[in-house]
Protein backbone atom coordinates (compact mmCIF):
# COMPACT_ATOMS: atom_id res chain seq x y z
CA UNK A 1 0.00 0.00 0.00
CA UNK A 2 1.96 3.65 -1.32
CA UNK A 3 0.68 5.67 1.69
CA UNK A 4 1.86 9.21 -0.55
CA UNK A 5 -0.56 7.52 -2.94
CA UNK A 6 -3.69 7.08 -0.69
CA UNK A 7 -3.42 10.43 1.30
CA UNK A 8 -3.73 12.32 -2.35
CA UNK A 9 -6.74 10.86 -2.54
CA UNK A 10 -8.19 11.06 0.88
CA UNK A 11 -7.11 14.54 0.10
CA UNK A 12 -9.01 14.96 -2.82
CA UNK A 13 -12.05 12.94 -1.70
CA UNK A 14 -12.41 15.41 1.09
CA UNK A 15 -11.68 18.41 -0.69
CA UNK A 16 -14.39 17.60 -3.26
CA UNK A 17 -17.22 17.71 -0.57
CA UNK A 18 -15.67 20.21 1.63
CA UNK A 19 -19.28 21.49 2.75
CA UNK A 20 -19.86 17.95 3.72
CA UNK A 21 -16.83 16.92 5.28
CA UNK A 22 -17.43 20.31 7.52
CA UNK A 23 -20.62 19.74 8.68
CA UNK A 24 -19.58 16.10 9.18
CA UNK A 25 -16.57 17.63 11.77
CA UNK A 26 -18.89 19.88 13.23
CA UNK A 27 -21.67 17.42 14.30
CA UNK A 28 -18.74 15.27 15.54
CA UNK A 29 -17.03 17.26 17.44
CA UNK A 30 -20.45 18.51 19.10
CA UNK A 31 -21.36 14.32 19.68
CA UNK A 32 -18.23 13.84 21.22
CA UNK A 33 -18.08 16.66 23.43
CA UNK A 34 -21.69 16.04 24.64
CA UNK A 35 -20.41 12.28 24.83
CA UNK A 36 -17.27 13.85 26.83
CA UNK A 37 -19.12 15.49 29.10
CA UNK A 38 -21.24 13.03 30.35
CA UNK A 39 -18.20 10.47 30.87
CA UNK A 40 -16.87 13.84 32.71
CA UNK A 41 -19.81 14.27 34.73
CA UNK A 42 -20.42 10.70 35.81
CA UNK A 43 -16.31 11.39 36.80
CA UNK A 44 -17.22 13.79 39.05
CA UNK A 45 -20.05 12.00 40.62
CA UNK A 46 -17.87 8.95 41.18
CA UNK A 47 -15.12 11.30 42.60
CA UNK A 48 -16.96 13.23 45.11
CA UNK A 49 -18.69 9.94 46.08
CA UNK A 50 -15.70 8.40 46.87
CA UNK A 51 -14.41 11.92 48.90
CA UNK A 52 -18.02 12.63 50.67
CA UNK A 53 -18.26 8.80 51.62
CA UNK A 54 -15.46 8.82 53.88
CA UNK A 55 -16.66 11.95 55.71
CA UNK A 56 -19.93 11.63 55.59
CA UNK A 57 -21.59 11.52 58.88
CA UNK A 58 -24.93 11.26 60.77
CA UNK A 59 -24.85 13.69 63.62
CA UNK A 60 -27.24 13.08 66.66
CA UNK A 61 -28.18 16.55 68.05
CA UNK A 62 -28.97 16.54 71.88
CA UNK A 63 -31.80 18.11 73.61
CA UNK A 64 -31.31 21.94 74.90
CA UNK A 65 -33.22 24.49 76.49
CA UNK A 66 -33.52 26.17 72.71
CA UNK A 67 -34.51 22.87 70.96
CA UNK A 68 -37.49 23.57 69.44
CA UNK A 69 -38.54 19.76 70.09
CA UNK A 70 -41.51 19.50 72.28
CA UNK A 71 -40.14 15.91 73.24
CA UNK A 72 -37.44 17.67 74.89
CA UNK A 73 -39.49 20.04 76.63
CA UNK A 74 -37.04 22.71 76.87
CA UNK A 75 -35.07 20.39 79.12
CA UNK A 76 -30.87 19.92 78.21
CA UNK A 77 -30.80 15.76 77.85
CA UNK A 78 -29.64 14.36 80.95
CA UNK A 79 -26.18 12.68 81.78
CA UNK A 80 -28.26 9.59 82.09
CA UNK A 81 -30.23 10.22 78.92
CA UNK A 82 -26.45 10.86 76.86
CA UNK A 83 -25.13 7.75 78.41
CA UNK A 84 -27.62 5.90 77.01
CA UNK A 85 -27.55 6.84 73.37
CA UNK A 86 -23.94 6.56 73.78
CA UNK A 87 -24.09 2.78 74.80
CA UNK A 88 -27.18 1.97 72.57
CA UNK A 89 -24.41 3.57 69.60
CA UNK A 90 -21.52 1.45 70.32
CA UNK A 91 -23.74 -1.57 70.46
CA UNK A 92 -24.44 -1.33 66.69
CA UNK A 93 -23.18 -3.37 64.21
CA UNK A 94 -23.00 -0.55 61.50
CA UNK A 95 -21.21 2.10 63.59
CA UNK A 96 -17.44 2.72 63.63
CA UNK A 97 -17.03 5.37 65.29
CA UNK A 98 -19.18 7.31 67.81
CA UNK A 99 -17.60 11.03 68.89
CA UNK A 100 -18.94 13.47 71.53
CA UNK A 101 -19.07 16.95 70.28
CA UNK A 102 -20.06 19.79 73.02
CA UNK A 103 -21.35 23.26 72.08
CA UNK A 104 -17.80 24.90 72.27
CA UNK A 105 -16.15 22.25 70.02
CA UNK A 106 -19.26 22.69 67.62
CA UNK A 107 -19.24 26.68 67.30
CA UNK A 108 -15.14 26.28 66.81
CA UNK A 109 -15.89 24.06 64.03
CA UNK A 110 -19.11 25.89 62.71
CA UNK A 111 -16.63 29.14 62.64
CA UNK A 112 -13.59 27.05 60.78
CA UNK A 113 -15.50 25.58 58.41
CA UNK A 114 -17.77 28.77 57.32
CA UNK A 115 -15.09 31.33 57.74
CA UNK A 116 -15.34 32.80 54.32
CA UNK A 117 -19.21 33.99 55.01
CA UNK A 118 -18.50 36.18 58.00
CA UNK A 119 -22.52 37.52 57.71
CA UNK A 120 -23.15 33.97 58.39
CA UNK A 121 -21.51 33.46 61.63
CA UNK A 122 -22.28 37.11 63.15
CA UNK A 123 -25.57 36.00 62.77
CA UNK A 124 -25.27 32.35 64.95
CA UNK A 125 -24.15 32.62 68.65
CA UNK A 126 -22.10 30.18 70.53
CA UNK A 127 -24.56 27.77 72.52
CA UNK A 128 -26.79 27.84 68.68
CA UNK A 129 -25.54 24.35 68.31
CA UNK A 130 -26.72 21.86 70.62
CA UNK A 131 -24.61 19.36 71.88
CA UNK A 132 -24.09 16.08 69.58
CA UNK A 133 -22.83 12.80 68.75
CA UNK A 134 -20.82 12.52 65.35
CA UNK A 135 -21.42 8.99 63.93
CA UNK A 136 -18.95 7.23 61.12
CA UNK A 137 -20.85 4.20 59.59
CA UNK A 138 -18.84 1.59 58.55
CA UNK A 139 -20.73 1.85 55.01
CA UNK A 140 -22.49 4.91 54.52
CA UNK A 141 -25.77 2.81 52.89
CA UNK A 142 -26.49 1.87 55.83
CA UNK A 143 -27.73 4.97 57.77
CA UNK A 144 -31.19 4.27 57.85
CA UNK A 145 -31.33 1.46 60.64
CA UNK A 146 -29.36 3.88 62.45
CA UNK A 147 -31.82 7.09 62.12
CA UNK A 148 -34.32 4.91 62.77
CA UNK A 149 -32.85 3.12 66.26
CA UNK A 150 -32.43 6.82 67.58
CA UNK A 151 -35.60 8.88 66.54
CA UNK A 152 -37.92 9.37 69.44
CA UNK A 153 -35.19 8.56 72.20
CA UNK A 154 -35.38 10.34 75.07
CA UNK A 155 -32.71 12.85 75.04
CA UNK A 156 -32.27 13.41 71.19
CA UNK A 157 -33.44 16.64 69.43
CA UNK A 158 -33.03 15.54 65.40
CA UNK A 159 -31.09 13.27 63.53
CA UNK A 160 -29.17 14.37 60.28
CA UNK A 161 -27.36 12.23 57.72
CA UNK A 162 -25.08 14.22 55.67
CA UNK A 163 -25.84 11.96 52.99
CA UNK A 164 -29.10 13.58 52.01
CA UNK A 165 -27.59 16.68 51.49
CA UNK A 166 -24.81 15.26 48.84
CA UNK A 167 -27.53 13.45 47.47
CA UNK A 168 -29.20 16.20 45.97
CA UNK A 169 -26.04 17.60 44.73
CA UNK A 170 -25.25 14.18 42.76
CA UNK A 171 -29.18 14.54 41.74
CA UNK A 172 -28.46 17.75 39.91
CA UNK A 173 -24.98 15.99 38.28
CA UNK A 174 -26.99 12.80 37.34
CA UNK A 175 -29.54 14.89 35.54
CA UNK A 176 -27.10 16.64 33.41
CA UNK A 177 -25.10 13.68 32.78
CA UNK A 178 -27.90 11.98 31.16
CA UNK A 179 -29.02 15.38 29.15
CA UNK A 180 -25.54 15.23 28.11
CA UNK A 181 -25.44 11.64 26.84
CA UNK A 182 -28.67 11.72 25.30
CA UNK A 183 -28.10 14.58 23.20
CA UNK A 184 -25.05 13.19 22.48
CA UNK A 185 -26.66 10.17 21.38
CA UNK A 186 -29.17 12.08 19.00
CA UNK A 187 -25.84 13.53 17.61
CA UNK A 188 -24.17 10.18 17.31
CA UNK A 189 -27.15 9.11 14.96
CA UNK A 190 -27.32 12.69 12.52
CA UNK A 191 -23.07 11.94 12.72
CA UNK A 192 -23.81 8.34 11.44
CA UNK A 193 -26.20 9.29 8.59
CA UNK A 194 -24.48 12.05 7.35
CA UNK A 195 -21.00 9.56 6.93
CA UNK A 196 -23.34 7.77 5.14
CA UNK A 197 -24.14 10.58 2.65
CA UNK A 198 -20.53 11.73 2.68
CA UNK A 199 -19.47 8.18 1.70
CA UNK A 200 -22.50 8.41 -0.98
CA UNK A 201 -21.62 11.57 -2.96
CA UNK A 202 -17.73 10.55 -2.43
CA UNK A 203 -18.31 7.30 -4.44
CA UNK A 204 -20.24 8.98 -6.41
CA UNK A 205 -17.65 11.82 -7.39
CA UNK A 206 -15.03 8.93 -7.56
CA UNK A 207 -16.79 6.39 -9.25
CA UNK A 208 -14.45 6.77 -12.35
CA UNK A 209 -11.77 5.92 -10.04
CA UNK A 210 -13.38 3.18 -8.59
CA UNK A 211 -14.39 1.64 -11.50
CA UNK A 212 -11.25 1.45 -13.01
CA UNK A 213 -9.37 0.34 -9.83
CA UNK A 214 -12.00 -2.83 -9.80
CA UNK A 215 -11.14 -3.09 -13.63
CA UNK A 216 -7.37 -3.62 -13.44
CA UNK A 217 -7.38 -5.53 -10.13
CA UNK A 218 -6.82 -3.29 -6.82
CA UNK A 219 -7.80 -5.31 -4.14
CA UNK A 220 -11.23 -3.92 -2.09
CA UNK A 221 -9.17 -2.65 0.88
CA UNK A 222 -7.21 -0.64 -1.57
CA UNK A 223 -10.37 0.37 -2.94
CA UNK A 224 -12.31 1.02 0.30
CA UNK A 225 -9.15 2.58 2.35
CA UNK A 226 -9.59 6.11 1.06
CA UNK A 227 -13.70 6.42 1.88
CA UNK A 228 -13.04 5.06 5.11
CA UNK A 229 -10.10 7.19 5.80
CA UNK A 230 -12.07 9.84 4.50
CA UNK A 231 -14.65 9.22 7.19
CA UNK A 232 -11.45 8.26 10.05
CA UNK A 233 -9.95 11.58 9.02
CA UNK A 234 -13.10 13.97 9.89
CA UNK A 235 -13.94 11.87 12.44
CA UNK A 236 -10.66 12.71 13.58
CA UNK A 237 -10.57 16.58 13.08
CA UNK A 238 -14.24 16.73 14.80
CA UNK A 239 -12.67 15.00 18.03
CA UNK A 240 -10.21 17.30 18.39
CA UNK A 241 -12.52 20.32 18.29
CA UNK A 242 -14.86 18.39 20.88
CA UNK A 243 -11.02 18.12 23.27
CA UNK A 244 -11.21 21.59 23.05
CA UNK A 245 -14.85 21.75 23.83
CA UNK A 246 -13.65 19.11 26.43
CA UNK A 247 -11.84 21.15 28.33
CA UNK A 248 -14.02 24.36 28.58
CA UNK A 249 -16.55 21.77 29.53
CA UNK A 250 -14.18 21.20 32.58
CA UNK A 251 -13.44 24.15 33.12
CA UNK A 252 -16.64 26.51 32.99
CA UNK A 253 -18.95 23.74 33.69
CA UNK A 254 -17.37 21.10 36.06
CA UNK A 255 -14.96 23.08 38.07
CA UNK A 256 -17.45 26.35 38.62
CA UNK A 257 -19.96 23.83 39.59
CA UNK A 258 -18.05 22.21 42.22
CA UNK A 259 -17.10 25.74 43.74
CA UNK A 260 -20.52 26.95 44.16
CA UNK A 261 -21.41 23.74 45.75
CA UNK A 262 -18.60 24.44 47.90
CA UNK A 263 -17.67 20.48 47.18
CA UNK A 264 -13.79 20.42 47.50
CA UNK A 265 -13.16 17.82 44.94
CA UNK A 266 -12.26 18.77 41.26
CA UNK A 267 -11.86 16.06 38.30
CA UNK A 268 -8.00 15.86 38.37
CA UNK A 269 -6.74 16.70 34.71
CA UNK A 270 -5.60 12.83 34.40
CA UNK A 271 -8.97 11.64 33.97
CA UNK A 272 -10.05 14.92 31.25
CA UNK A 273 -7.04 13.24 29.33
CA UNK A 274 -8.67 9.95 29.62
CA UNK A 275 -12.17 11.32 28.40
CA UNK A 276 -10.78 13.05 25.68
CA UNK A 277 -8.77 10.16 24.68
CA UNK A 278 -11.61 7.98 25.06
CA UNK A 279 -14.33 10.36 22.74
CA UNK A 280 -11.72 10.95 20.04
CA UNK A 281 -11.08 7.17 19.50
CA UNK A 282 -15.24 6.76 19.38
CA UNK A 283 -15.43 9.68 17.00
CA UNK A 284 -12.95 8.06 14.41
CA UNK A 285 -13.75 4.56 15.07
CA UNK A 286 -17.87 5.50 14.69
CA UNK A 287 -17.17 7.26 11.31
CA UNK A 288 -14.83 4.76 10.03
CA UNK A 289 -17.38 2.19 11.03
CA UNK A 290 -19.63 3.81 9.10
CA UNK A 291 -18.24 4.79 6.29
CA UNK A 292 -17.27 1.05 5.99
CA UNK A 293 -20.64 0.00 6.31
CA UNK A 294 -22.46 2.47 3.63
CA UNK A 295 -19.68 1.55 1.37
CA UNK A 296 -20.72 -1.52 1.04
CA UNK A 297 -24.07 0.01 -0.51
CA UNK A 298 -22.57 2.25 -2.31
CA UNK A 299 -19.43 1.07 -3.76
CA UNK A 300 -19.33 -2.14 -6.25
CA UNK A 301 -16.30 -3.95 -5.58
CA UNK B 1 -5.66 -19.33 -21.85
CA UNK B 2 -9.55 -18.86 -21.76
CA UNK B 3 -12.12 -21.95 -21.96
CA UNK B 4 -15.80 -21.80 -22.23
CA UNK B 5 -17.28 -25.07 -21.18
CA UNK B 6 -20.83 -25.36 -22.20
CA UNK B 7 -21.27 -21.88 -20.87
CA UNK B 8 -25.00 -20.38 -20.01
CA UNK B 9 -25.64 -16.73 -18.66
CA UNK B 10 -28.99 -15.97 -18.03
CA UNK B 11 -29.86 -12.74 -16.34
CA UNK B 12 -32.32 -12.45 -13.78
CA UNK B 13 -34.43 -10.31 -14.88
CA UNK B 14 -34.65 -12.25 -18.66
CA UNK B 15 -36.14 -15.18 -19.41
CA UNK B 16 -33.86 -15.59 -22.95
CA UNK B 17 -30.09 -16.71 -21.80
CA UNK B 18 -27.60 -14.08 -22.88
CA UNK B 19 -24.69 -16.90 -23.51
CA UNK B 20 -25.91 -20.47 -24.29
CA UNK B 21 -23.90 -23.22 -24.81
CA UNK B 22 -20.86 -21.84 -25.75
CA UNK B 23 -18.13 -24.06 -25.92
CA UNK B 24 -14.94 -22.19 -27.03
CA UNK B 25 -11.39 -22.62 -26.48
CA UNK B 26 -8.70 -20.00 -26.82
CA UNK B 27 -5.09 -20.63 -26.77
CA UNK B 28 -2.34 -18.89 -25.23
CA UNK B 29 -1.08 -15.80 -27.81
CA UNK B 30 -3.93 -15.94 -30.01
CA UNK B 31 -5.92 -13.05 -31.47
CA UNK B 32 -9.77 -12.95 -31.70
CA UNK B 33 -12.68 -11.52 -32.79
CA UNK B 34 -15.51 -11.67 -30.98
CA UNK B 35 -18.62 -10.68 -33.41
CA UNK B 36 -22.26 -10.37 -34.18
CA UNK B 37 -24.66 -7.98 -33.82
CA UNK B 38 -25.59 -6.13 -30.64
CA UNK B 39 -27.41 -8.11 -27.47
CA UNK B 40 -25.71 -11.07 -29.28
CA UNK B 41 -23.80 -11.81 -26.24
CA UNK B 42 -20.56 -10.25 -26.75
CA UNK B 43 -20.65 -7.65 -23.53
CA UNK B 44 -22.00 -11.30 -21.16
CA UNK B 45 -18.73 -12.96 -22.50
CA UNK B 46 -15.80 -10.39 -21.67
CA UNK B 47 -17.54 -10.36 -18.54
CA UNK B 48 -17.20 -13.60 -17.75
CA UNK B 49 -13.82 -13.80 -18.18
CA UNK B 50 -13.12 -11.26 -15.44
CA UNK B 51 -15.89 -13.10 -13.19
CA UNK B 52 -17.88 -9.90 -13.03
CA UNK B 53 -20.63 -12.42 -13.81
CA UNK B 54 -20.75 -15.86 -12.92
CA UNK B 55 -22.42 -18.62 -15.54
CA UNK B 56 -25.70 -20.20 -14.77
CA UNK B 57 -24.25 -23.08 -16.18
CA UNK B 58 -20.94 -24.75 -17.37
CA UNK B 59 -17.34 -23.52 -16.31
CA UNK B 60 -14.90 -20.38 -17.37
CA UNK B 61 -10.77 -21.45 -17.06
CA UNK B 62 -9.26 -18.61 -17.58
CA UNK B 63 -5.55 -19.50 -17.37
CA UNK B 64 -5.93 -23.20 -16.24
CA UNK B 65 -8.04 -21.95 -13.34
CA UNK B 66 -12.15 -22.61 -13.02
CA UNK B 67 -13.06 -18.79 -12.23
CA UNK B 68 -15.75 -20.70 -10.12
CA UNK B 69 -13.42 -21.74 -7.62
CA UNK B 70 -11.51 -18.80 -7.29
CA UNK B 71 -12.70 -17.26 -4.28
CA UNK B 72 -14.30 -13.57 -4.29
CA UNK B 73 -11.43 -11.56 -2.41
CA UNK B 74 -8.63 -13.26 -5.02
CA UNK B 75 -10.75 -12.45 -8.16
CA UNK B 76 -8.51 -8.54 -8.11
CA UNK B 77 -5.57 -11.33 -8.50
CA UNK B 78 -7.42 -12.45 -11.35
CA UNK B 79 -8.00 -9.21 -13.22
CA UNK B 80 -4.19 -7.80 -12.65
CA UNK B 81 -3.20 -10.51 -15.14
CA UNK B 82 -5.76 -9.54 -17.56
CA UNK B 83 -6.35 -5.79 -19.24
CA UNK B 84 -9.66 -4.04 -20.42
CA UNK B 85 -10.12 -1.56 -23.16
CA UNK B 86 -13.47 -0.06 -23.85
CA UNK B 87 -15.34 1.88 -26.34
CA UNK B 88 -15.29 4.97 -23.76
CA UNK B 89 -11.50 5.35 -22.92
CA UNK B 90 -12.48 5.49 -19.39
CA UNK B 91 -9.57 7.80 -18.83
CA UNK B 92 -9.18 9.57 -15.87
CA UNK B 93 -10.07 13.75 -17.19
CA UNK B 94 -7.98 15.47 -14.06
CA UNK B 95 -4.46 13.28 -14.64
CA UNK B 96 -2.64 13.73 -17.54
CA UNK B 97 -1.21 10.74 -19.64
CA UNK B 98 1.11 9.43 -17.47
CA UNK B 99 -0.69 9.77 -14.47
CA UNK B 100 -3.74 7.88 -16.24
CA UNK B 101 -1.52 5.05 -16.86
CA UNK B 102 0.44 5.24 -13.75
CA UNK B 103 -2.92 5.08 -11.39
CA UNK B 104 -3.25 0.77 -12.22
CA UNK B 105 0.10 0.22 -11.06
CA UNK B 106 -0.13 2.67 -8.13
CA UNK B 107 -3.44 0.86 -7.28
CA UNK B 108 -2.26 -2.22 -7.09
CA UNK B 109 0.93 -0.92 -5.04
CA UNK B 110 3.79 -1.19 -7.18
CA UNK B 111 6.63 1.37 -5.85
CA UNK B 112 7.32 4.18 -7.34
CA UNK B 113 10.59 3.57 -9.32
CA UNK B 114 9.03 0.41 -10.71
CA UNK B 115 6.00 2.87 -12.30
CA UNK B 116 8.54 5.64 -13.29
CA UNK B 117 11.06 3.11 -15.48
CA UNK B 118 8.05 0.72 -17.26
CA UNK B 119 4.86 3.90 -17.66
CA UNK B 120 7.35 5.96 -20.13
CA UNK B 121 8.26 2.58 -22.38
CA UNK B 122 4.38 1.55 -22.66
CA UNK B 123 3.83 4.95 -23.53
CA UNK B 124 5.81 4.69 -26.15
CA UNK B 125 5.12 0.86 -27.04
CA UNK B 126 1.58 2.79 -28.09
CA UNK B 127 2.72 5.23 -30.23
CA UNK B 128 2.23 8.11 -27.38
CA UNK B 129 6.16 9.71 -27.34
CA UNK B 130 6.72 13.09 -25.90
CA UNK B 131 2.81 13.46 -24.75
CA UNK B 132 3.04 11.93 -21.41
CA UNK B 133 1.79 15.35 -19.60
CA UNK B 134 -0.78 15.77 -22.20
CA UNK B 135 -4.37 15.94 -20.63
CA UNK B 136 -6.52 13.73 -22.03
CA UNK B 137 -8.88 16.96 -22.89
CA UNK B 138 -6.07 17.54 -25.05
CA UNK B 139 -5.38 14.28 -26.86
CA UNK B 140 -7.63 13.02 -29.81
CA UNK B 141 -9.99 10.17 -29.70
CA UNK B 142 -7.52 7.52 -31.15
CA UNK B 143 -4.70 9.22 -29.03
CA UNK B 144 -7.20 8.77 -26.25
CA UNK B 145 -7.80 5.22 -26.63
CA UNK B 146 -3.46 4.49 -26.73
CA UNK B 147 -3.40 6.23 -23.50
CA UNK B 148 -6.16 3.67 -22.64
CA UNK B 149 -4.40 0.15 -24.04
CA UNK B 150 -1.25 1.29 -22.55
CA UNK B 151 -2.82 1.36 -19.27
CA UNK B 152 -4.47 -1.87 -19.86
CA UNK B 153 -0.71 -3.50 -21.04
CA UNK B 154 1.37 -1.42 -18.57
CA UNK B 155 1.01 -4.94 -15.68
CA UNK B 156 2.14 -7.53 -18.86
CA UNK B 157 -1.27 -9.03 -18.68
CA UNK B 158 -1.58 -12.63 -19.71
CA UNK B 159 -5.11 -11.97 -21.72
CA UNK B 160 -5.98 -8.04 -23.43
CA UNK B 161 -9.66 -8.07 -23.62
CA UNK B 162 -11.17 -5.27 -26.06
CA UNK B 163 -14.99 -4.03 -25.82
CA UNK B 164 -15.36 -2.44 -29.51
CA UNK B 165 -11.80 -0.22 -28.97
CA UNK B 166 -12.58 1.57 -32.12
CA UNK B 167 -16.66 2.03 -31.98
CA UNK B 168 -15.80 5.78 -31.19
CA UNK B 169 -12.79 6.68 -33.71
CA UNK B 170 -12.67 7.12 -37.47
CA UNK B 171 -11.83 4.07 -39.57
CA UNK B 172 -8.21 5.74 -40.56
CA UNK B 173 -7.26 6.32 -36.69
CA UNK B 174 -8.64 2.42 -36.25
CA UNK B 175 -5.73 1.15 -38.29
CA UNK B 176 -3.59 2.53 -35.81
CA UNK B 177 -5.36 1.21 -32.71
CA UNK B 178 -5.24 -2.46 -34.19
CA UNK B 179 -1.66 -1.80 -34.94
CA UNK B 180 -1.03 -1.17 -31.46
CA UNK B 181 -3.15 -4.34 -30.45
CA UNK B 182 -1.46 -6.38 -33.09
CA UNK B 183 1.86 -5.35 -31.31
CA UNK B 184 0.62 -6.02 -27.53
CA UNK B 185 -0.52 -9.28 -29.57
CA UNK B 186 2.97 -9.85 -31.05
CA UNK B 187 4.33 -9.58 -27.20
CA UNK B 188 2.46 -12.93 -26.48
CA UNK B 189 -0.25 -11.65 -25.00
CA UNK B 190 -3.66 -13.29 -25.83
CA UNK B 191 -5.64 -10.59 -27.32
CA UNK B 192 -9.71 -10.83 -27.58
CA UNK B 193 -11.62 -8.43 -29.03
CA UNK B 194 -15.98 -7.04 -29.50
CA UNK B 195 -16.29 -5.32 -32.89
CA UNK B 196 -18.54 -4.27 -35.12
CA UNK B 197 -16.07 -3.44 -37.58
CA UNK B 198 -16.44 -5.50 -40.27
CA UNK B 199 -13.92 -3.39 -42.04
CA UNK B 200 -10.98 -4.38 -39.61
CA UNK B 201 -12.12 -7.89 -39.34
CA UNK B 202 -12.00 -8.39 -42.74
CA UNK B 203 -8.31 -6.62 -43.02
CA UNK B 204 -6.77 -8.55 -39.99
CA UNK B 205 -7.73 -11.78 -41.31
CA UNK B 206 -7.44 -13.43 -37.56
CA UNK B 207 -9.73 -16.15 -35.84
CA UNK B 208 -13.29 -14.63 -35.61
CA UNK B 209 -16.14 -16.22 -33.62
CA UNK B 210 -19.48 -14.62 -34.35
CA UNK B 211 -22.18 -14.94 -31.62
CA UNK B 212 -26.04 -14.85 -32.57
CA UNK B 213 -28.57 -14.63 -29.66
CA UNK B 214 -26.36 -15.74 -27.46
CA UNK B 215 -25.14 -18.81 -29.20
CA UNK B 216 -21.84 -19.53 -31.11
CA UNK B 217 -22.72 -19.42 -34.53
CA UNK B 218 -19.50 -19.67 -36.31
CA UNK B 219 -16.38 -20.17 -35.07
CA UNK B 220 -13.65 -19.98 -38.21
CA UNK B 221 -9.50 -19.23 -38.18
CA UNK B 222 -8.46 -16.09 -40.40
CA UNK B 223 -12.15 -15.37 -40.93
CA UNK B 224 -14.14 -12.06 -42.20
CA UNK B 225 -16.91 -10.05 -40.29
CA UNK B 226 -19.83 -12.06 -41.98
CA UNK B 227 -21.56 -14.11 -44.50
CA UNK B 228 -22.79 -10.51 -46.46
CA UNK B 229 -18.87 -10.11 -47.45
Amino acid sequence: MRAQFVLQEIWIGLRRNLTMTISLVITVAIAMALFGTGLLIRGQVNESKDYWYDKIEVSVFLCAKTSSNPACGKKDATQQQKDEIKAELTKMPQVSKVEYENRDQAWARFKDRFASNPAFVNSTRAGDIPDSYRIRLKNPQEYKAVVQALLGKGGVDQVINEQEILKKFFKILNGLQWAALLIALFQVVAAVLLVGNTVRLSAFNRRRETGIMRLVGASNTYIQMPFILEGAIAGLIGGIFAAILLIFSKTLLLDRLAKQMSFATQLDWMQVIMVIIVSICFGVLLCAVASFLTLRRYLRI
Amino acid sequence: MIHFDNVTKVYKTQNRPALAHVNVAIEKGEFLFLVGPSGSGKSTFLRLVLKEERPSQGHVHVAGKDLSRISNWKVPHLRRRIGCVFQDFRLLPNKNVFENVAFALEVIGKPRRFINKVVPEVVDLVGLEGKQHRMPHELSGGEQQRVAIARAFVNRPMILLADEPTGNIDPATSIGIMKVLDRINRTGTTVVMATHDAAIVDAFRKRVVELEDGRVVRDQSRGVYGQAY
